[in-house]
């Protein structure tokens, strides 16, 4: 019998989630799981880094690394992963372009550390307590996967949604491998797969989720809800659409949208009006667009270390 | 050797039918204004997508300036109103990202107004040089720091 492919599942600055996210796979993962020999999987399996250290250079099949890199130690593993590995695929929103912890990015690393951790925290001691060890350093940015380490496919979504996760293991496992760089969802918008109907195209007025419910067939954006569906990817089912919840990005832009914000700026900028438009609308205007507060937070939400430089770095 | 002092650099996209216009007409008029811009022609200030601003800022420009007709001029009826929304709404974001937001400025010129396409060039390096280097992350090299010297269409 022919040595099943080994595969490593792994986590960096990342929220469990993804890893979690498997298990929507249904009785298909045990299909899955039973074709594969799980080489490193921290959330499943005991396996030291020593041990991992120990591999043959690509004796794994394929790694998924879900999570941003925030920490020299995240750094310091997918590159012992990327050694170890045929493939590396980012998995989820945090890999792919950052994700939400990479929102932290707008507060430079000293004032996030002063924050978070104030000045006398110090995680505690491993049981035995015999080690000093200090934590890993925290990196001065949040970074996608792809900024330290070649990848080779990428799975979306925060987390990723069953659909997808199952185009990477049909392709993983039939040896049916797209062409590198490949993005397992929709080259399309999320628009051309949601059911809601496009009537007016018009952005009269924006409102929040929690104070509008929205009307079950129309267009969210028609009801003023400020969804990214026209300038990110499908393939999710346009599940947050369909339960009336605007969608916020997470499988990312599509290729046509390039950097979402810039890309929602154009379209919003096309859509909103107050009243005939001319310079006797311009104040309503701005009102109109003011009431979207952070236009930032909203269209980079998964995907700020991605698309956002600052001024002079994060240092 | 003295350091040159700080000279902005600024992208200006300027629609063909009023604010391009205006500026070859300070430039026949022989008005006298910073050479500091590189001028793109586009046939509408409409057709400024916020992308492009951000190309200019990531290529080394520390100021982009949109001319486009005065409200009801538009050659396209209402361009000039959509990039009124959009830079608007750009500016909402550079504040939020750390780049000033004056970097931007959006400017109603008529193909008539040399003098005033002189006056806001004056007005925008003046507030440039106050603000000084944009610094945000190159994609390409660093451009000289030579001023470039203005070009209208071609
Ligand atoms: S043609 Fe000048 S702004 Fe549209």
């Amino acid at each position: 019998m022919a040595a099943k492919p080994k595969i490593a599942v792994y986590w960096t600055g990342g929220c469990g989630g993804c890893d979690v996210s498997f298990l929507e796979l249904g009785p298909a993962l045990l299909d899955v799981l039973a074709q594969v020999e799980i080489a490193f999987w921290p959330a499943l399996v005991d396996t030291k880094r020593s041990e991992v250290e120990a591999f043959p250079p690509r004796s794994i099949a394929a790694t998924l690394v879900n999570g941003t890199l925030r920490t020299e130690e995240n750094v310091e593993m997918v590159h012992l992963l990327r050694e170890k590995s045929q493939l590396v695929v980012a998995f989820g929103a945090c890999a792919y372009q950052g994700g939400v912890p990479g929102l932290a990015n707008l507060s430079p690393r000293d004032q996030l550390l002063r924050r978070v951790a104030r000045n006398g925290f110090r995680p505690a001691p491993p049981p035995g307590g015999e080690t000093e060890d200090a934590p890993p350093e925290l990196l001065p940015e949040a970074k996608a996967l792809a900024d330290e380490i070649t990848v080779d496919y990428v799975v979306p979504g925060c987390p990723p949604m069953p659909p997808l996760i199952g185009l990477l293991f049909d392709a993983l496992l039939s040896g049916d491998l797209p062409a590198p760089g490949h993005v397992f969802a929709h080259d399309k918008a999320l628009c051309e797969e949601c059911p809601r109907t496009r009537e007016e195209r018009r952005l009269t007025k924006v409102v929040r989720p929690h104070e509008l419910i929205p009307d079950p067939e129309v267009c969210l954006l028609d009801q003023g809800m400020i969804c990214l569906g026209p300038v990110t990817r499908g393939g999710c089912g346009a599940a947050c659409p369909k339960a009336g919840m605007p969608c916020t990005g997470c499988v990312g832009p599509t290729p046509e949208a390039g950097d979402p914000g810039l890309a929602m700026i154009s379209a919003l900028g096309s859509l909103a009006r107050a009243g005939e438009e001319g310079p006797g609308a311009f104040a309503a205007e701005d009102k109109l667009l003011d009431a979207l507060v952070d236009p930032l937070g909203t269209f980079y939400k998964y995907s700020l270390p991605t698309y956002v430089r600052r001024k002079g770095g994060n240092g | 050797m003295a350091e040159a002092p700080f000279e902005p650099r600024v992208v200006a996209f300027l629609c063909r039918w009023c604010a391009g216009a205006g500026a070859d007409l300070a430039g026949t008029s022989r008005l006298h204004y910073p050479p500091n811009a590189v001028a793109i022609r586009v046939n509408c200030s409409g057709r400024v997508e916020p992308e492009w601003v951000m190309e200019a800022f990531r290529s080394g420009a520390d100021g982009v300036l949109i001319g486009g007709c005065h409200p009801g001029d538009c050659h396209y009826v209402s361009g000039n109103y959509k990039t009124r929304r959009r830079i608007y709404l750009l500016k909402k974001l550079l504040a939020e990202i750390g780049i000033e937001p004056e970097r931007v400025r959006l400017e109603w010129v008529s193909a008539t107004e040399g003098a005033k396409f002189a006056r806001v060039m004056k007005e925008f390096v003046t507030e440039l040089k106050q603000l000084g280097p944009l610094n945000l992350e190159r994609e390409e090299e660093k451009p000289s720091a030579a001023p470039v010297l203005p070009q209208v269409g071609s």
